[in-house]
């Protein structure tokens, strides 16, 4: 995405379809060089990918080995920018993830050392053992996406994005994040076991190396920097997007306020999140335009961190995906 | 009589206790004499049945009221007399299972009072209805604790029995038990290991030596306590040891008395003092103010208890029995139909009020039960009649021209968006109306594309595709499609659906 907008020879409209050509040929490249590391995750994938276009927040989990942390560094080894990784623990305090101010002896003054929270790409490792506090000090940067530190605010450099992990079964000495975090994750992603033949082929190309490690396996290449990031969202974020189509974004997350079964609904962030997603989800099929198939594919990731389940339902030991697949199956699609 | 076996009423635990103590005092005549005509039995039985011991263990399980009679006839015996000689009881045996023993291991082998009742048959001799009626009698009380007593024997019998075999196994030496393979042992006892079933059907004959006279003598005792409190046994049986005491000392006190005996006129006072009597009158405390004290302490506790009781009631609490003033006349006044009538009115607005209620819920609830009643028969086909509506187009058959191709050829130049959606239109109410496509309201087209798709028709899904494809171009992307679509689309639909119209 490195060509400069004005090229001369082309009418505007030309010029656009040819951007999201390249668009999507580059994230097709991403997901290519990320389903070589990571094996059998290709939905995961997908979402984190659509997050990434679309400028949200994952929050990834499931039980240990399933390859989060790997697909959050493959991630970062195929894009240019900075990476850094956060392991949340009972004992880390917000002024690590933030950065604080310290005294130079020389200079004899104050000066401000940033925390790992300055960067492009954050992985959030075990998010939930850190005590709540720690959890609150990613707030501010999530959503608006500057610090402030000492009085000041400063600026994250964009595009960020921050990819939480956690791990649902181990719940001894863990901190649930609140509802005001959980709502500033875009997607909430559970990973599940690979199929039997892709676990297959896995642990065959593991095993064939002599490092343990996926990465030195499969080293992956760069293929986009932080700018082409930017542009990608900038192209997404304009693609035709029909009324009906937002409009169905909008009722599911309003149904889900009103749905029996669920007592607390999603809010207006879901709406966004859902049309944002969309948006992304579009571009990344190689879309010219929204179809409510996009909006209904990342729906459930959107909306399952943001709803709570009534205690009557959880009792009777259905899921909130279970839920939620029932409400996608009796919202009417757009009427057009 | 034994002179350490006193008899008084006792509880019937109590008496159990008593027999327990008899038993212990014999305890060696009586195991003896079990051992002896057990024993040999057990061993004629396990030899007969050499090939199937659990048979040989339930016929001597079956035998065991006969080996109890011996027992109770030497417990009689040592209790009124001295104990016999082992010699004199083994050939006593024979006569004692004389009375009835064919309906001991028959109809009477089950009963639980089986060692209560076991001395009416054998030491009172009663058959038919007059021991029938002494049962009645001496059970009134102590049934109950002579079921116990038998219960709480099988159970002894079945702990001392594994305790036994469990002893058994204790004592075996440890390198020989480490060695052993638990399912082998198992499978092997299918085959040859009759003798281990012998040897443990041998710990329950040994165990029965131990329990069996106890269990006879505590039934023996109920017995004896029951007796003893229906017939003053335990008076009974002092005046008889004063007697036996005393019978030759009485002739010579009989002698003493009569020659120290005072003149006959002092002893022709009146025999009875009745409280009138002129001497008792004048005494200092008379039967008069006698009466008065008796009654004023029959006045105090624990003779009469008088409590206070405080409540609330509600105005002057008419007497029961008694029907309050006002309500009752207007109650008496009323005829009687009028009331059933009323009744019945009142009943009927109940059962409405009801039935109102429940709908009421129902009616509260009808989100949940729309959606959780029924999410169990989701996977059914829907085979109903297909939806007038879909995605907001009406795609019932009556909604639509006769030729679509032909319609959607002329809307085209004008209208494209309305050919175009004729066309959708038309392709859904077909997928509904002629293959049963379960299409819902929250399908998108894609996934109605999809069960297109499964329906494994290459023409109807090509098809189907390029329609789709032209449509969602029209309807999100606002893009008009290319002028041979129209075409290409008409024709294809001529060829799937005209043509069999046409035939």
């Amino acid at each position: 995405m490195s060509d400069s907008p004005s090229e001369s020879t082309v009418t505007p409209q030309a010029h656009v379809a040819e951007q999201r050509q390249r668009a999507c040929v580059l994230a097709q490249a991403l997901r290519q060089e990320l389903q070589k590391v990571l094996i059998g995750q290709t939905d995961v994938i997908d979402d984190v990918l659509t997050a990434l276009i679309a400028g949200g927040h994952v929050l990834l989990e499931g039980v240990p080995g399933l390859g989060k942390t790997l697909l959050v560094r493959a991630l970062a080894r195929c894009f240019g920018g900075d990476f850094a990784r956060i392991q949340f623990t009972p004992d880390l305090m917000p002024s690590d993830v933030t950065g604080h101010a310290i005294y130079d002896r020389q200079s004899e003054q104050f000066k401000l050392r940033k925390g790992p929270l300055f960067t492009n790409l954050l992985l959030a490792d075990e998010i939930n053992r850190a005590p709540a506090k720690t959890q609150a000090a990613l707030l501010e940067a999530m959503q608006e996406r500057q610090v402030t530190l000492e009085g000041h605010a400063l600026p994250i450099t964009q595009p960020f994005m921050v990819l939480a992990t956690q791990n649902p079964i181990e719940q001894e000495g863990t901190y649930p994040l609140p509802e005001a975090e959980l709502d500033r994750f875009m997607l909430k992603l559970r990973m599940d076991y690979p199929d039997a033949e892709q676990e297959l082929e896995m642990v065959r190309q593991v095993t064939r190396s002599t490092r343990a490690d996926m990465l030195d396996v499969h080293a992956p290449r760069i293929v986009l920097q932080a700018k082409d990031v930017l542009a990608l969202q900038r192209i997404a974020s304009e693609l035709p997007l029909d009324g009906q189509v937002l409009a169905y974004a909008v009722q599911l997350a309003r149904a889900t306020r009103t749905w029996p079964g669920l007592s607390l609904g999603a809010g207006p962030r879901a709406s966004i999140a859902l049309a944002r997603g969309a948006r992304a989800r579009a571009l990344l099929r190689g879309g010219e335009f929204v179809l409510p198939d996009d909006v209904k594919g990342c729906a459930l990731a959107v909306l399952r961190h943001r709803v709570r389940l009534a205690p009557e339902l959880d009792i009777e030991g259905l899921s909130v995906d279970q839920v939620l697949r029932q409400l996608l199956d009796q919202v009417p699609a757009p009427r057009t | 009589m034994h002179p350490d076996i006193v008899i008084d009423p006792r509880t019937p635990w109590e008496a159990m206790d008593l027999g327990v103590l008899m038993a212990q005092r014999h305890r060696r005549l009586l195991m003896v004499s079990w051992a002896a005509i057990s024993l040999p039995v057990f061993i004629l039985l396990s030899l007969l049945f050499r090939d199937s011991p659990s048979i040989a263990l339930l016929l001597f399980w079956w035998l065991k009221p006969a080996f109890e009679r011996l027992s109770l006839d030497i417990l009689s015996q040592a209790l009124f007399a001295e104990p016999p000689s082992l010699g004199q009881a083994l050939r006593r045996w024979p006569s004692t299972l004389k009375p009835q023993l064919l309906a001991s291991l028959t109809w009477r082998r089950f009963s639980l009072s089986r060692s209560f009742s076991l001395p009416v048959t054998q030491l009172e001799k009663l058959s038919g209805q007059a021991r029938l009626r002494r049962l009645a009698i001496l059970r009134k009380r102590n049934l109950g604790a002579a079921r116990w007593l038998t219960t709480l024997g099988a159970n002894l019998e079945a702990v001392f029995w594994l305790g036994s075999m469990a002893l058994l196994y204790l004592l075996l030496p440890q390198q020989f038990v480490a060695d052993w393979n638990w399912q082998q042992l198992l499978e092997m006892a299918e085959s040859n290991w009759l003798w281990l079933e012998h040897l443990t059907n041998l710990f329950y004959a040994l165990i029965l030596v131990f329990w069996g006279p106890i269990y006879v003598a505590c039934g023996f005792s109920l017995y004896l306590n029951r007796r003893t409190t229906l017939e003053a046994w335990d008076i009974e049986l002092v005046l008889r040891s004063l007697r036996q005491r005393l019978s030759a000392l009485a002739v010579v006190l009989v002698c003493v008395f009569l020659s120290l005996s005072p003149a006959p006129e002092t002893r022709a006072a009146p025999a009875i003092d009745s409280p009138q009597m002129p001497h008792l009158q004048q005494q200092a405390l008379d039967s008069q103010t006698a009466h008065q004290a008796i009654n004023a302490i029959l006045d105090k506790p624990p003779f009469r208890n008088s409590e206070t009781v405080t409540r609330w009631r509600l105005g002057h609490e008419p007497s029961p029995g008694e029907r309050s003033g006002a309500l009752g006349t207007w109650f008496d006044s009323l005829d009687g139909h009028i009331v059933v009538l009323i009744a019945r009115t009142l009943e009927v607005l109940l059962w409405v009020t009801l039935i109102g209620l429940l709908a009421l819920l129902a009616w509260h609830y009808r989100r949940w039960f729309e959606t959780f009643v029924s999410r169990r028969s989701e996977s059914r086909t829907i085979v109903g009649p297909a939806p007038e509506q879909l995605f907001g187009l009406p795609v019932s058959v009556q909604s639509l021209p006769d030729d679509i191709a032909g319609s959607a050829e002329r809307l085209w130049q004008d209208h494209p968006r309305e050919a175009l959606g004729l066309l959708y239109r038309a392709l859904l109410s077909r997928l509904l109306n002629d293959y049963r496509l379960p299409i819902r309201q929250a399908d998108t087209e894609n996934q109605v594309l999809a069960q297109v798709v499964g329906l494994g028709q290459p023409a109807l899904s090509d098809f189907s595709a390029r329609l789709t494809h032209h449509w969602q171009t029209l309807a999100y992307g606002h893009r008009l499609p290319p002028a041979q679509a129209q075409q290409d689309l008409c024709n294809g639909w001529r060829q799937l659906f005209d043509k069999g119209a046409r035939q």
